[in-house]
């Protein structure tokens, strides 16, 4: 199955439970130009409990707290062992263009995000360049 | 740069060029060289002009001989007990003697250190439990500035405290002094905790124009310094964990609200600054080599996520100066570093711009494209100074036809891919330079002397010590012997067990050169001065 456009993943070395996984930040995007790295990691009962995963670039964003620990309801509750690698790339992808403000990690961030936006923007913006370029 | 071969017209109609001096002397008012050849072609007195007696076994002090400065001006040493700075200005012998004034021999008294050099000062630098480097020094021309560094004992098994890179030895405290040559005034001091900085031949620190570049191996980072013409010392940037000089001040500003949600966890980190540039140069290179979406996904599979937690683990091992916004850096793994054999590492090199804070370049150090790059632009990688004149005219196969054949047979000889590899990686192992590390004495140009490079070199470094004399002959026909040297006493040693090493010392311009002999027992070492009677 091939994987969605402006991401991509493999394995770390040969351990298949350890993957890395690459997103560009799409355009209209604050993290557009932006290249961003994750670690998967996937438990030993995999696929009936949720890969963990983490941001290895700084970012800005509400759904990912100070140590790059992303938190989303698909990796949580809702997660169903039905779902893809690729499925979850997408997933992740789409974070990027709608952040979700109402189940935040950084509360401030998510604050900044509802009531100005254009404000969240530039600083997300200037973090993709210092950081994640 | 070939141009010293690039002949007028108007000499076919010209007598033969002659190589007495009188006949150059004379030559040199009636006709004039080819435009933009005429250094070249003052520097072919040198021909005429070399350092071909030898005075053995001179009295002088015990201490270290380290260097004379680029410009000439002075001749580095340090005491024996790794303490003092002693510095010294050539000045040409010159003597007066009431009698047989005609006979070849020098008078004793002339035979002295003192009638060579006169001290200027001796400063010490070291205090109780730090010494000097020997082998670091680094000159700033413009300034009459030098660079000098003190250093505690290396510590092999430090713990890695503090993001510290584990299996690199630690030194409780390193300092670089910068010293007003001129009167010995120490200027300005910048000291590292708990570091470890290469200072063996100036590797750790480069030196170009006003900027300063010192490695922290420890810690992985590029500090960046300039020197001011006032004489401080200013931190300008470090690269590493960071690669704008504002990015902590940006990360703590704007992250203070959040600080109070949980430690940052210790097993977890992000990649640094440069890491990330550096990765995400390598994904986008393997990203654009393939169009079709599956087929990129195998290559990035196996050219990139197989190899991740390499490129992770891979540490700045050296860099240089290109130009004032361009780094080159060397990256390998920390194996490398600490092991002296490392021609069987793997490594990287990146050209890295400091502004944009870009990769710009990314090579293997067995890439054709990165040696093609090397030979046919090799003095782009010499990066010196703007002001340094006599460093222009350094033989390098870029600017000279007989040290460009020299590697091309060498790299002829190494015909199959895997010796063609081997030899790439040979003369990349070059790369990055180390700062000031090349004699730029005229005796070294190759478009003027033939020399055996096995004995000797202009890089600054220590040699077995030659049984034989070294000898230089021209490069251009009559091709003859012109001068030889050797070091040590002038009967040979009477002791062949015992190893001697030597080093020798040109000065930049003048027909003059020291040459340093040790044992490696206690004895102290000999010293010969080779000039022009």
């Amino acid at each position: 199955m091939d994987p969605p456009p402006d991401c991509c993943a493999g394995p770390k070395g040969d351990n298949l439970y350890h993957w890395i996984a690459t997103l560009f930040g799409p355009p209209g995007t604050p993290y557009h130009g932006g290249i961003y790295f994750l670690d998967i990691t996937f438990p030993s009962d995999y696929p009936f409990k949720p890969p963990k995963v983490v941001f290895t670039t700084r970012i800005y964003h509400c759904n990912v707290d100070s140590n790059g620990n992303l938190s989303m309801e698909m990796l949580k509750d809702s997660w169903s062992p039905a779902l893809t690698i690729t499925k979850l790339l997408l997933a992740i992808r789409s974070i990027f263009t709608r952040p979700d403000p109402y189940n935040p990690l950084v509360p401030s961030i998510a604050r900044l995000y509802l009531e100005d936006k254009a404000k969240h923007d530039e600083l997300a913006s200037e973090w993709t360049l210092r950081f994640a370029k | 740069m070939e141009l010293q071969h690039h002949q007028s017209p108007m000499d076919v109609f010209r007598p033969k060029k002659r190589s007495n001096v009188v006949c150059r002397i004379f030559d040199r008012q009636i006709s004039s060289s080819a435009s933009g050849t005429s250094v070249r072609y003052t520097r072919r007195f040198y021909e005429n002009v070399v350092p071909d007696y030898t005075i053995y076994e001179v009295e002088c002090p015990d201490q270290i001989y380290r260097k004379f400065t680029d410009d000439g001006q002075y001749l580095i040493c340090f005491s024996r007990n790794h303490q003092d700075l002693i510095v010294y200005r050539p000045t040409w012998l010159s003597y007066s003697c009431k009698e047989d004034c005609n006979t070849n021999d020098l008078p004793p008294k002339a035979k002295k250190f003192e009638s060579f050099f006169s001290q200027l000062y001796c400063v010490s630098l070291a205090s109780s439990n730090d010494l000097i480097c020997k082998d670091f020094f680094l000159y700033m021309g413009s300034n009459q500035f030098g660079i000098f560094a003190t250093s505690t004992a290396q510590i092999h098994d430090a713990l890695p405290v503090g993001g510290a890179v584990q299996g690199v030895p630690s030194i409780e405290k390193i300092t670089f002094h910068l010293l007003r040559l001129e009167d010995g005034v120490v200027l300005d001091q910048k000291s590292f905790q708990n570091d470890f900085i290469n200072l063996a031949h100036n590797m750790g620190v480069f030196l170009y124009d006003d900027l300063l570049a010192i490695v922290s191996l420890r810690y992985q980072t590029i500090h960046i310094l300039q020197i001011r013409d006032s004489g401080n010392l200013v931190d300008v940037r470090s690269i590493g964990t960071f690669c704008r000089e504002d990015d902590v001040l940006f990360l703590t500003s704007n992250t203070q609200t959040d600080l109070h949600q949980g430690q940052p966890s210790s097993d977890y980190c992000f990649l640094s600054g440069i890491k990330q540039r550096l990765l995400s140069f390598i994904f986008r290179g393997i990203w654009n080599e393939e169009s079709d979406q599956s087929s990129r996904v195998q290559l990035l599979k196996k050219k990139f996520y197989f190899h991740f937690q390499d490129y992770v683990d891979l540490i700045i091992w050296k860099v240089q100066f290109l130009d004032r916004h361009h780094l080159l850096i060397k990256f390998g793994s920390v194996d490398g570093v600490v092991s002296r054999n490392v021609d069987h590492h793997r490594s990287f090199f990146a050209v890295y711009n400091m502004e944009t804070t870009e990769i710009v370049a990314f090579y293997q150090n067995s890439a054709d494209e990165l040696y093609l790059l090397f030979e046919q632009f090799g003095d782009h990688f010499h990066a010196t100074s703007r002001n340094s004149l006599y460093l222009n005219f350094t033989s390098s196969h870029s600017n000279n036809m007989h040290a460009r054949e020299q590697l091309r047979s060498n790299k002829n000889k190494a015909s199959s891919s895997s010796a063609s590899s081997q030899f790439v990686k040979k003369v990349l192992a070059s790369l990055p330079f180390s700062c000031q590390s090349e004699s730029p004495s005229p005796y070294f140009d190759q478009s003027l002397f033939k020399f055996d490079e096995k004995s000797i070199s202009p890089m600054d470094r220590h040699r077995p010590s030659p049984d034989q004399h070294i000898k230089f002959c021209l490069r251009r026909k009559p091709k003859v012997l012109k001068f030889k040297m050797k070091p040590g006493p002038e009967a040979g040693s009477t002791d062949n067990r015992t190893k001697r090493i030597s080093s020798f010392l040109f000065h930049p311009f003048l027909p003059l050169a020291l040459s340093i002999q040790q044992s490696m027992s206690l004895q102290p070492s000999v010293l010969n001065i080779h000039f022009r009677k």
